[in-house]
């Protein structure tokens, strides 16, 4: 009959319906079921048994589980961290377990106008704990540790001068101080030996950083940096300098916010803005203003930062122009000269100092000291240089040189050094040229440091 | 004998005034109905009334052409939902991706199911390929529908590669990348083709919404129209190819040497090979349900297998592209792998030469093959020769492939996919 052809495709649709609408079932729970939902509720919960009065209740009861974000369109981001830590912003939930943590510090960075991954880095848009969080396959920006959190500062706040940020700053002082600039290139200042670091930030872990510090070629194979002997906390400040670098431009809004007031940032603008030219420190500078070596003690703070808005206000007839500082320079101009008088600043402005001093600096500033030593003893290994395996000691330029000479050589280099074993690979560090690095007035003052460097009275009788 | 409760339901509904405006003909109880229900009904007047048994046998076509098109229509579906938030700028598609899998409904599946369909289409759109070579079904009268069938296959290639660029993640742009340049090796129009598809000389925006367009309007509209055609000469050519068939040593019918005293039908007029040459009644059987039930139940079984697929395994998503690092080794798509490969060895070659000959020689096939016997058999006897060449032919690219796919590392050097490959340094 012809109703059984029609019967026996029966059992093929029953067992195939069923699959089907199983894996439907299946496929739409999997989508349903999101960590954020367990943790939304958690929060509810929490917010119900906190409630005193019914409307309390009643309100935390009807709170819809949905996803938050956070857009920014100005940074180019959209977070979506709120999702779960659904308590940023509630100074009641601090000490909570995460993620309903209250953020310490949060009137300073509100959630709302800064999100959470300028700071924090990972993945703003995702809504599992692993992606979000960036420990997930393909995904190159993982949070930022919370020991390097300062690295983040200097996306915004200008990185040395941040009083809140002093591992940063520490980090930025060992990299200058130990000649890093020497080979590396940070900001459009450095030698061309290393990579440029300008977004060395976005591109290592800290992990590697660190691994990178104390044995390069470990981590990047026929790397010819010298190991650096870097102390456990020096380490992990310069790590955390480095990992500062990501070349991520804040804009309009966030990068009006970069000075924080600090004694620092006021001594960056009493020599930026050339302030000696009238007043005198320590006997040096100008005299059409008064001394400033005891302003401390002579004005109060009030008074001082009233009058770098607006000297006329304060003393009438002053020949000093208004300068138009923001509020936070004023005050930052002010840390500084009342850090004058208790004596804790050392002054190091460049038009008060010898060209020894200055040459020092100068030295200092292009990162010499990476291959020559903090104080030009050399002693850097160079392996397979015919100079001992080592950059050998400036001590002695003054006796091997002319100025002139040793102009051309600072300005022009020397890429080729002379190997020990000719067989062997060639020596990795050389002298890059640094003309139209190093100004010519920078120039003749590190002549002049070098110069110095002689020890007194010794004479090898060459 | 009783009929289920869910089938008076039905049969009360369609006795209804709204249920027979829809419905003309209800759920056919005798012969007559079963032809009248395949005739009077849109969507299943598509198909004849009645099918020959060799066409229904799973064992000769295995279906892939109908999966391919479920397949094909299933892109179509989830296409659509992933083109509610996809939006085609370098700056965003990215985005799009992520939202998909992290705050839309339904969004990874549906993105899942789209890949996946996507890759399965290519695979079965080549076994159904296969499936014709090797049962002769491309000889008269079918010439030119395999020549479709050919130009089919390069219009899902073109599809899924368009498709490929759209997530604008680090796989997709140097696929692409990597992709466009296999062109770009061909002699004189190489590199104009290159710069035609993408815009410019490197994948950026302007690739991007040409890929997009591609992909979303110009290439699935031609495909659906090509799909139409390759169907409708199916029915045209008598269905499925079979052994007995008379193909096209039928005799022409003259016009004038029709006696005059009688009024023909259309049918009776037509020339040459029509459904009704050579049906024998004792080898048809109805279409409802014979044909339409095995038709559902396949279009069941490949959306189960999707399913499948798609909840198990995620269509991958790999870093925001990135132009000026990439992956090592960059590879193509997995079906230009066998090209890659061969572009290795010789850029001409892999580039232009083998993929040029490869079309070539598959759309003349069927006017170059002038052994009219073997049609409707797998692996035919007297079409050793034939077979065997195809068959060679088909283990070289597999072999090229999955080499290409599994077998190269770094700098397209061989590696072993058991070994793990050498630590990947970056110099300074």
């Amino acid at each position: 009959m012809a109703n059984e052809s029609v019967r026996k495709f029966y059992p093929w649709f029953t067992m195939l319906g069923i699959v089907v609408g199983c894996l439907v079932v299946g496929g739409y729970y999997k989508d349903q079921f999101r960590e954020w939902k367990d943790f939304q509720r958690k929060f509810i919960r929490e917010e119900v048994r906190r409630a005193i009065t019914p409307q309390q209740r009643a309100r935390a009861e009807s709170t819809p589980v949905q996803v938050h974000q956070i857009i920014l369109p100005e940074l180019n981001r959209v977070d979506r961290c709120t999702t779960c830590h659904l308590a940023v912003d509630d100074p009641t939930y601090g000490g909570y377990p995460q993620p309903l943590a209250y953020h310490p510090l949060h009137e300073q960075h509100p959630s709302e106008k800064f999100g959470c991954t300028i700071c924090h880095r990972g993945q703003g848009r995702a809504t599992t704990a692993a992606a979000a969080h960036g420990n997930v396959p393909h995904w190159d920006e993982p949070m930022l540790p919370l020991m390097y959190i300062q690295a983040s500062c200097g996306k915004c706040h200008q990185a040395a001068d941040n009083p809140a940020a002093p591992e940063l700053a520490r980090g930025q002082q060992i990299f200058e101080d130990s000649g890093c600039r020497g080979c590396h290139k940070l900001g459009g200042t450095g030698g061309i030996i290393g990579p440029d670091l300008d977004k060395v930030g976005a591109r290592r872990s800290s992990e590697w950083l660190k691994k990178h510090f104390l044995s390069p070629a470990a981590v990047s194979p026929g790397s010819g940096m010298p190991p650096q002997k870097f102390s456990e906390p020096e380490l992990e400040a310069i790590t955390l300098f480095m990992l500062s670098q990501t070349g991520e431009m804040v804009p309009g809004y966030y990068a009006s916010m970069k000075v924080i007031a600090s004694p620092d940032e006021g001594q960056r603008l009493f020599q930026q803005k050339g302030c000696i030219g009238c007043h005198s420190l320590g006997g040096k500078g100008g005299t059409v203003g008064p001394a400033l070596d005891d302003v401390g003690l002579r004005r109060a703070p009030d008074w001082i930062v009233a009058h770098f808005k607006d000297p006329q206000v304060v003393t009438p007839g002053t020949v000093m122009p208004k300068f138009g500082f923001t509020e936070a320079e004023a005050r930052s101009l002010t840390d500084f000269l009342m850090h004058l008088r208790e004596q804790k600043v050392a002054l190091s402005l460049p038009s008060l100092m010898g060209p020894v001093e200055r040459g020092r600096e100068v030295f200092r500033k292009y990162g010499c000291a990476g291959c020559h030593g903090p104080n030009a003893q050399g002693g850097v290994p160079n392996p397979n240089a015919k100079t001992a395996q080592q950059i050998p000691s400036l001590k002695y330029v003054a006796d091997s040189y002319t100025k002139d000479e040793i102009l051309k050589r600072i300005l022009n280099g020397q890429h080729e050094i002379t190997s020990l074993d000719a067989s062997k690979p060639a020596p990795p560090l050389y002298m890059p040229g640094w003309r139209g690095t190093i100004k010519d007035a920078e120039l003749d003052d590190l002549v002049a440091y070098l110069f110095s460097l002689k020890p007194k009275g010794e004479d090898l009788g060459f | 004998m009783n009929a289920s409760p869910l089938k008076q339901l039905w049969q009360k509904f369609q006795r209804t005034r709204i249920g027979r405006s829809i419905f003309r003909v209800g759920l056919p109880d005798s012969n007559l109905e079963r032809s009248q229900v395949m005739v009077s009904s849109f969507l299943l007047h598509l198909q004849p009334a009645k099918v020959n048994k060799h066409s229904l046998r799973a064992s000769y076509s295995f279906g892939l052409g109908l999966i391919t098109l479920y397949l094909f229509f299933i892109l179509i579906g989830t296409g659509v939902l992933l083109m509610f938030y996809y939006v085609p700028s370098t700056e965003r598609a990215y985005e799009s991706m992520k939202d998909l899998e992290f705050v839309v409904s339904a969004g990874q599946l549906i993105r899942n199911m789209h890949r996946w369909a996507a890759h399965l289409m290519v695979l079965f759109v080549v076994l159904h390929l296969c499936r014709v070579f090797y049962t002769a079904a491309y000889k008269p009268p079918r010439e030119f529908n395999w020549v479709l069938g050919v130009a089919l296959m390069l219009m899902t290639l073109g599809l899924s590669f368009t498709g490929y660029l759209l997530p604008w993640d680090q796989l997709a742009y140097w696929a692409i990348t990597v992709g466009t340049n296999i062109s770009g090796y061909a002699p004189i129009v190489g590199p104009k083709l290159k710069f035609l598809m993408l815009g410019g000389n490197v994948v950026g925006q302007p690739a991007l919404i040409r890929f997009y367009a591609l992909h979303v309007m110009v290439l699935p509209a031609v495909t659906i129209l090509m799909v139409a055609v390759h169907l409708w000469r199916v029915r045209k050519d008598g269905g499925l190819s079979r052994p007995d068939e008379p193909g096209n040593v039928v005799a022409q019918v003259e016009l004038s040497h029709l006696p005059t005293n009688k009024t023909y039908g259309l049918m009776e007029l037509a020339r040459g090979t029509t459904p009704q040459v050579g049906a024998n009644p004792e080898d048809e059987v109805f279409s409802w349900p014979h044909l339409v039930f095995r038709e559902m139940l396949l279009f069941m079984f490949v959306v189960a297998v999707l399913l499948v697929l798609a909840i198990g395994w995620n269509a991958p998503l790999e870093q925001f592209a990135n132009p000026i690092h990439p992956p090592n080794p960059a590879k193509a798509p997995w079906y230009f792998l066998g090209l890659q490969e061969l572009v290795a060895h010789s850029a001409f070659w892999g580039g232009v030469g083998v993929p040029t000959l490869l079309v070539v020689t598959l759309v003349l096939l069927p006017y170059v093959d002038r052994q009219r016997r073997g049609t409707g058999r797998w692996f035919a006897r007297e079409r050793v020769l034939a077979n065997t060449i195809f068959s060679i032919c088909l283990f070289v690219a597999i072999v090229l492939t999955i080499i290409g796919s599994f077998f190269r590392g770094p700098n397209w050097s061989w590696q072993e996919p058991w070994k793990k490959p050498p630590v990947a340094t970056e110099s300074h």
